[in-house]
């Protein structure tokens, strides 16, 4: 499968050291272009869309933002805290925007699942249909958010 | 098919055939920067960036990304000499800007003369050079690095400014970049500047900070940057905080101990829990010690019973302890989630807009 140059532009910008320390695609060999397919037909068997899974990523974060680095309830056995950090970090699909730098921790006690996401992880879902490559900080598994936050679990 | 792939290696040769004829061939010569309208001329041999040759002519636009054009910290006032608003640019900046001829100077080439506008201030920023003598962990995620100035041996600045610091290209990083952070030493202490630094999760600069920087090793800065400082005003303030927020305010309460001012202060610092405290001790010995300062710590999070401050979010804790701050002013520094809330609470307690000074951190 071959990569445009604008996506091949996109991967260097996803390759550790450039954005952010560790990068975008952690062990992930596959072209942007196979990660996006390969979620999206992930997406696709939940019956979900990117724009609902990111959705439901933005209840949480809003909620744990809003409460300043307390710990929320966001629903049944599940607790979230957002931690601030120092500075923004841009979109690596290049249409601007900045997106703060802190870290929603989204646990689980039922399952013992954790999700680790940021205010860019929600917006790569929505607007790019991006998860992060294999093995990156913050990749989250489709079937993983729509497992924890399926409808009548959380209370946001 | 093989058409296909024949025009697609074409067309990447020719492009990389023009980057380097650009980057090795092209000559534009010698090119003039007139800065304020002659206030300051650089020469400088076209082809940099505008960001670069500004920095070579001495003039150090703050920048994060090294240039990369993805922090769009780096914005300078063009009057005359640049083209349009390249593709690079155009998602960093809004129609205001674009209408007022502001260019995202490290996405700019230096081709032929130009003018541009800088803010005064900018101008008697300098580079600096020089070692770093201690690092110590102020908390479990936040250290302090104090530095002895090299060159230039000393440093002019006012209790709430910044330097740039810059991050050297290390590990899979392939450029240096600079990241912002309040100096917290106080001017008298000369030839020596502090930071307080907290460590970003996954974080470029502060993962240098935290595991690669050692004592003894050199570093560059530029500075002091900055607008954040008290007011000539002799009115009552308060002063809120979280976490690294403390930089400014440390210097602050240090240089008026110092130099006698008296003017009454309330600083209310949070943080989530004990362990995410630093310098209660010192600040409560200057609360004994300045009968003009009053120092209230808090914690929103679990607080073991000998917890002596006060409890719950800083911005409920300053709602329960502001009544009224019409003549007063407040000073806030740290995190735009703690800052945007505390802004409502003080506007709520009578508090003009034009008196709430700020450093957002993001």
């Amino acid at each position: 499968m071959r990569q445009s140059p604008q996506e091949s532009r996109i991967m260097e910008l996803m390759a550790p050291g450039v954005l952010c320390r560790e990068g975008f695609l952690g062990h992930d060999r596959r072209p942007l272009v196979g990660i996006l397919d390969a979620d999206r037909l992930a997406v696709a068997a939940l019956g979900l869309s990117h724009e609902e899974l990111a959705g439901l990523l933005q209840e949480v974060l809003s909620a744990a933002m809003d409460a300043l680095g307390r710990t929320v309830e966001a629903g049944r056995g599940l607790t979230a805290v957002y931690r601030e950090a120092m500075g923004r970090i841009p979109c690596p699909f290049g249409h601007g925007g900045m997106f703060p730098k802190g870290q929603v921790e989204l646990s689980d006690a039922i399952s013992g699942m954790n999700i680790l996401f940021t205010p860019l992880s929600v917006h790569l879902i929505g607007a790019h249909g991006f998860y992060q490559g294999l093995g990156a900080r913050y990749r989250i598994e489709p079937a993983d958010i729509a497992e924890i936050l399926k409808p009548g679990r959380t209370r946001l | 098919m093989i058409s296909t792939l024949v025009a697609c290696v074409l067309t990447s040769s020719l492009a990389a055939l023009l980057v380097v004829a650009e980057r090795y061939l092209a000559n534009y010569g010698s090119c003039r920067i007139d800065v304020n309208a002659a206030a300051k001329v650089i020469e400088v041999q076209g082809g940099d960036s505008l960001l670069m040759a500004l920095r070579a002519g001495g003039i150090f636009i703050p920048s994060a990304c090294g240039g990369r054009g993805t922090c769009a910290y780096c914005k300078v006032k063009v009057l005359s000499g640049l083209g349009p608003v390249g593709p690079t640019e155009q998602p960093m900046l809004s129609g205001d800007e674009i209408a007022s001829d502001i260019r995202i100077s490290c996405q700019c080439k230096v081709r032929n003369d130009l003018a541009v506008e800088i803010p005064r201030t900018l101008l008697e920023v300098k580079a600096y050079t020089g070692v770093v003598r201690q690092i110590r962990d102020l908390t479990r995620d936040i250290k302090e690095l104090r530095i002895r100035l090299t060159d230039p041996p000393t440093i002019d600045f006012v209790p709430g400014q910044y330097v740039q610091l810059e991050v050297p290209a290390y590990g899979d990083s392939r450029e240096s970049m600079f990241r912002a952070y309040s100096l917290s030493s106080t001017p008298s202490d000369e030839g020596w500047i502090e930071l307080i630094i907290r460590l970003v999760p996954g974080g470029i600069c502060t993962t240098w900070l935290f595991t690669v920087l050692a004592e003894g090793q050199k570093v560059t800065f530029t500075g002091p940057f900055g607008s954040f400082h008290l007011s000539q005003e002799n009115t009552e303030m308060i002063w809120i905080a979280g976490g690294s927020g403390m930089a400014p305010f440390w210097s602050m309460i240090r240089q008026m101990k110092q130099t006698g001012n008296a003017r009454p202060c309330t600083y209310f610092f949070g943080a989530v829990e004990r362990r995410d405290t630093f310098f209660l001790d010192e600040l409560r010995t200057m609360e004994r010690q300045l009968e003009w300062f009053t120092f209230i710590p808090a914690l929103s999070g679990e607080a073991d019973d000998d917890w002596t401050g006060e409890r719950g979010l800083i911005t409920e804790v300053v709602d329960r302890h502001v009544s009224e701050g019409s003549a007063a002013e407040a000073y806030l520094c740290g995190g735009p989630g703690m800052i945007d809330a505390a802004i409502k609470i003080l506007r709520t307690k009578g508090f003009t807009d034009d008196r709430i000074y700020f450093d957002k951190f993001e």
